[in-house]
């Protein structure tokens, strides 16, 4: 079934002439081709490195290259439709898929000769069994070898439904049916990718830093359990301890150029050691959907926590690396004290820390939060594939700078956010409809031109999604899911939609509203464009959108 | 290294994306295909895929989608319910139950026909068969009953035992081509389970109305499939020996087979073809009663297609009728089915080499002048070259055919025999663990040693068969534990070779200059004379 990704080494390393890289854009993403360019690097394989942001660019770039490329490497992208349908290649291509969407399409799975998935193989893929999905034409098959053979008619047959065609094909389309209504993530691409290169014994300390952004890409982004998320940091712990452990003992001659990844127990407070402690507070979900911030009482709420710790608002407005040596020390054990008595009992979280030489260190979540943000930029500058190659240099330890700029990109992306989410909290434009609860930004408002891209979409989702369960009081409404629209070219008069599962502590992060897209459209002839590798993620004409939520209120209710 | 995607999102190119991505549907279907049949090798290749762990349906409704696909009432009663809704007074329950029952008997995994049985429901739906005032559930009833009786003989008898056989012939002729089908099937079935039954259908008139249904101008404007059901219960209805079916019954039908074997569907074709094989599988009176119809001369031409599915059972048919009268076996020559055998003779198919060896020993087993048709035909080399290389059951049907030629042929026939190389690959069989086979082989060097006796070449075939070894293996043959053979096989030695090798050791063999020798059948340089 499952390729073997630890297979692959030789077949891609030793076999590859020439491999096109298609990496979606997404930071996971972005880090698997890190470490996937880095291997190519010292083994010297030719490679092109394409961009594609949808199934569009994806499908593109193939026609555009296939005849130079007998092998294709597809990052985050292709695992979730039927890759040789949609691509239609020769049957001399060959793609290596390493993608964390699942579910993983079954023909993807069950084609071995052109399709080699590159899948950890403690992911638990739950794929249906071959005989149940592709019986029919099976034995249709072997009925037309048993009378191909010549022998003798049976004496005795009994009736199938599937004379009708009806039992089996409902029968397969249940299972079917069943296997792909939820979409979800498996494990992280670059984690994956760390796992190739740490099996061939080419792992690097820089690629397990990758290893770790991107996990950390599928936490901050929400696209795994706390469970999934817990076990994987484990997996990487153990890796980090065997790169980093030499350098314990002499610290002291860590060198400028030197880096040093550490496990952390930080505070989930989104880039507060590169902005202020109060700013973070007040920008990241967590703390303000707990505070409730977007209403008076919530800001007293936050001046109350304040003072609970003791930390003078002067000192906590003031950057981060300026506050007080001495209010520094034991400031997580204190905040996540304090924060304990106002119901934040998850301040901290588990992560790593990477220090360049002595200056500069990041948090993982500091760099996820940059790269997104340079990546979906809209700051005009050339083409669209600019930000793809800033966000990727970004990623690599000499390109400060770019990091840099990232994270002040990803201070404004998380302020509008806040902003945004305030607004639609205050406003009450997240309204019920009955199976989901449904909200719009309007054309005009601030920083709507950021939510045309789809993270920051999903982003502002979640975030608003996080508030609002803790704003209302209508318990059925906490358990709802959420489908949040947004303009996305108006020359066009096409809005970006996107959906997101129910905010609850349990949540298994799967995701129905791709299948509820495609049916919706279907129904209403909407005219929607499933062009995201997300399937939750679509583009609307503007005008189909109140009889497309119409069908999906009755499909769903 | 770095190429750009020149942004790809045109306008138009996006509009054209919108719903369906703008690809052809015939042009989709055409990809499924071939991707299905790749993973179908894919799956031959491995065989981890096989693991089967489903039947995992979730317990309950977990999503929101899920509502809608339930839409099968009748999917999963129980036996019990079932009974209940049978037995109800209500026309739609009592439909609504045998629909269920059906379903039950028509899943793939382990119908559950027995509990269907001794729930006592057989007559009821056998009553139901009769209810031409709602053909819903004749249809039903027709279906579940159909899948009983496919199952054991015991269930079949079950089904019999309900009365089903004359309510089925009475279905055959409803206006609803589905409920007169699923009565062709069901009788099929029944018929299917062995003479008695066959019989017993046929008993109850079942033929005629059975032939009615095809009694159209046209074959061609039947569904295919009810064509081939139709056709498929006739084939059952000449299936079977001991006793054979009646002889009236098969008068009956032959003129419904012969038609059917000039019709153009590959399925129907071959029960056709396989009726005819069971027809002339018998006595040559059965066989006569089949020849006389003129249908041989269509057999042949079926026998030279290249389907095999048709080939295998016309072969058969051929095959039974050359074991008839040497006139029966003339029509088949006259037929034209010997061009046919070079290639059957050497078919990638072991099996059609074996029939058709099969049928060659029939045809040697002949007349001189059938035997000579076969020289002609140039089937002499197919033969030996089965001996040579064949696999052991087309080996042991083409020694059959040398035997029959040997014994029945002319002496110009068998030193054609010699000469085309027969005698090194049939000694090689000598060392065959089948003792039959040995002694048949030991009886055509019997035969041949007869022929070349009178003409005086004794001497040469004693050295030919010295010569490729075949003399060491008669003589192991003496100490065979079968008395057979260790007689034919110490007669051979003592009769041509104990008196030479005494001479052997003094006298140089004589040259053969002056004697008439096999060569008169030609030049061939390659032979061995005498």
């Amino acid at each position: 079934i499952r390729f073997d990704a630890y297979a692959i080494n030789t077949i891609l390393l030793l076999f590859l002439q020439r491999v096109l890289l298609l990496v979606a854009s997404d930071v996971d993403a972005l880090c698997a081709c890190k470490i996937l360019q880095a291997l190519f690097q010292c083994d010297h394989v030719q490679y092109t490195l394409v961009p594609v942001s949808g199934w569009q660019e994806l499908e593109t770039a193939f026609l555009e290259h296939k005849d130079q490329f007998k092998y294709f490497v597809l990052i985050n992208c292709g695992a979730n439709v039927d890759l040789l349908e949609i691509l239609q290649p020769e049957e001399d291509a060959f793609f290596f898929v390493c993608d964390s969407h699942r579910p993983i399409n079954v023909v993807n799975v069950y084609n071995e000769t052109q399709i080699k998935l590159l899948v950890k193989p403690d992911d638990d893929l739950d794929v249906p069994a071959y005989d149940d999905i592709f019986r029919d034409e099976d034995e249709e098959e072997e009925e037309s070898e048993a009378e191909s053979d010549g022998s003798e008619p049976s004496d005795k047959r009994r009736r199938f439904e599937e004379v009708f065609e009806c039992f089996y094909s409902s029968f397969r389309r249940e299972i079917l049916f069943d296997y792909e209504q939820y979409e979800y993530h498996g494990t992280s691409s670059a984690m994956v990718m760390f796992d190739l290169a740490w099996i061939m014994s080419k792992d690097l300390n820089d690629m397990l830093w990758w290893a770790i952004v991107g996990l950390t890409d599928q936490w901050v982004q929400d696209k795994i359990t706390q469970m999934k998320y817990v076990t994987d940091i484990g997996i990487l712990q153990r890796h980090v301890s065997r790169h980093n452990h030499r350098n314990e003992d002499e610290e002291n001659s860590l060198s400028i150029d030197c880096m040093r990844i550490a496990f952390e127990y930080d505070l989930r407070l989104a880039l507060y050691q590169h902005w202020s402690l109060y700013e973070s507070l007040c920008n990241t979900s967590y703390t303000s959907a707990n505070l409730k911030l977007w209403s008076v009482q919530g800001q007293k709420r936050l001046h109350e926590f304040l003072a609970d710790m003791g930390l003078p608002l002067k000192q906590v407005k003031q950057k981060f690396n300026s506050m007080d040596i001495s209010l520094k020390e034991n400031l997580r054990e204190m905040i996540e004290e304090s924060a304990s008595k106002f119901g934040m009992k998850d301040l901290r979280v588990q992560t790593f820390s990477i220090h360049f030489g002595f200056k500069n260190k990041f948090l993982a979540s500091d760099i996820v939060y940059a790269t997104a943000s340079l990546m979906e930029s809209i700051e005009k500058e050339g083409p669209e594939t600019t930000n793809f190659i800033k966000a990727l240099d970004s990623l690599s330890r000499g390109n400060l700078d770019k990091l840099h700029q990232g994270l002040d990109l990803a201070k404004k992306q998380l302020r509008a956010i806040q902003q945004t989410v305030a607004s639609c909290i205050c406003t009450n434009l997240v309204i019920s409809q009955g199976p989901f609860l449904y909200c719009s930004l309007m054309e005009g408002t601030p920083d709507v031109k950021l939510f045309s891209k789809p993270v920051s979409l999903c982003l502002l989702s979640k975030y608003l999604l996080k508030s609002f369960v803790c704003s209302t009081k209508n318990k059925r409404c906490k358990l709802l899911p959420l489908i949040m629209a947004a303009p996305m070219d108006v020359e066009q008069g096409t809005v970006i939609m996107v959906g997101i599962p129910p905010e609850t502590e349990s949540s298994d992060k799967k995701n129905f509203f791709g299948r509820a897209f495609e049916k919706a459209a279907e129904s209403t002839n909407s005219r929607t464009l499933h062009n995201h590798f997300d399937m939750s993620i679509i583009e609307l004409k503007t005008e189909d959108r109140s009889k497309f939520l119409d069908a999906l209120i009755s499909l769903l209710s | 290294k770095m190429s750009t995607n020149e942004n790809a999102n045109a306008a138009a190119a996006r509009l054209n994306r919108f719903k369906n991505k703008g690809k052809d549907t015939t042009e989709m279907r055409r990809r499924r295909i071939e991707v299905n049949v790749e993973l179908r090798k894919a799956k031959k290749d491995d065989q981890m895929l096989k693991r089967r762990n489903v039947s995992t349906l979730p317990d309950d409704a977990t999503s929101p989608l899920q509502e809608n696909r339930n839409n099968q009432v009748t999917a999963h009663w129980s036996v019990e319910e079932i009974v209940k809704g049978v037995n109800s007074n209500n026309m739609e329950l009592q439909l609504q139950a045998t629909q269920a029952a059906r379903k039950l008997l028509s899943r793939e995994k382990q119908p559950p026909i027995d509990n269907i049985i001794q729930a006592g429901l057989i007559p009821k739906f056998v009553s139901f068969l009769g209810r031409a005032d709602c053909s819903p559930i004749q249809f039903e009833s027709a279906w579940a009953l159909t899948n009983i009786a496919s199952g054991t003989s015991e269930q079949t008898k079950a089904v019999v035992d309900g009365g089903a056989i004359p309510a089925f012939i009475s279905l055959l002729a409803s206006p609803h081509t589905h409920i007169s089908e699923q009565a062709v099937w069901a009788l099929g079935n029944i018929a299917g389970d062995g003479s008695m039954y066959r019989d017993l259908v046929i008993k109850f008139g079942a033929i005629e109305p059975l032939l009615t249904l095809l009694a159209v101008p046209d074959l061609s404007s039947l569904a295919s499939g009810y064509l081939r059901n139709v056709t498929w219960t006739l084939s059952n209805l000449c299936r079977n020996k001991n006793p054979a079916p009646p002889i009236e019954a098969i008068e009956q039908i032959l003129p419904t087979l012969v038609r059917l074997l000039h019709h153009d569907d590959r399925e129907v074709l071959a029960d056709t073809c396989w009726a005819i094989s069971y027809l002339t599988d018998g006595s040559n009176d059965r066989i006569e009663v089949v020849v006389k119809t003129g249908l041989v001369p269509q057999l042949v031409k079926l026998l030279g297609c290249s389907e095999l599915p048709i080939v295998t059972p016309s072969l058969r048919a051929i095959g039974n009728i050359v074991t008839g009268t040497d006139e029966q076996t003339q029509i088949v020559i006259d037929s034209g089915a010997l061009s046919v055998f070079p290639s059957l003779l050497s078919h990638h198919k072991n099996n059609i080499q074996k029939e058709a060896a099969w049928t060659m020993s029939n045809i040697t087993a002949g007349r001189q002048d059938q035997i000579q048709r076969v020289v002609d035909h140039g089937l002499v080399p197919y033969l030996i070259g089965i001996l040579r290389k064949g696999d052991f059951k087309s080996q042991k049907e083409a020694v059959w055919a040398v035997t029959n030629y040997t014994s029945g042929g002319t002496i110009d026939q068998v030193v054609y025999l010699v000469q085309a190389g027969v005698v090194e690959p049939l000694l090689n069989l000598l060392s065959a663990k089948d003792s039959k086979t040995v002694l048949v082989i030991l009886d055509a060097i019997s035969n041949i040693f007869l022929a070349a006796e009178k003409i005086n070449e004794t001497e040469k075939l004693c050295l030919m068969i010295e010569e490729c070894g075949g003399l060491d293996k008669i003589e192991a043959l003496q100490s065979h534990e079968n008395e057979q053979v260790y007689k034919a096989s110490s007669t051979l030695i003592e009769k041509y070779f104990s008196a030479e090798e005494e001479e052997d050791q003094n006298v140089v063999p004589e040259s053969t200059a002056a004697s008439y020798t096999f060569q008169i059948q030609g030049n061939t340089p390659n032979t061995f004379n005498f």
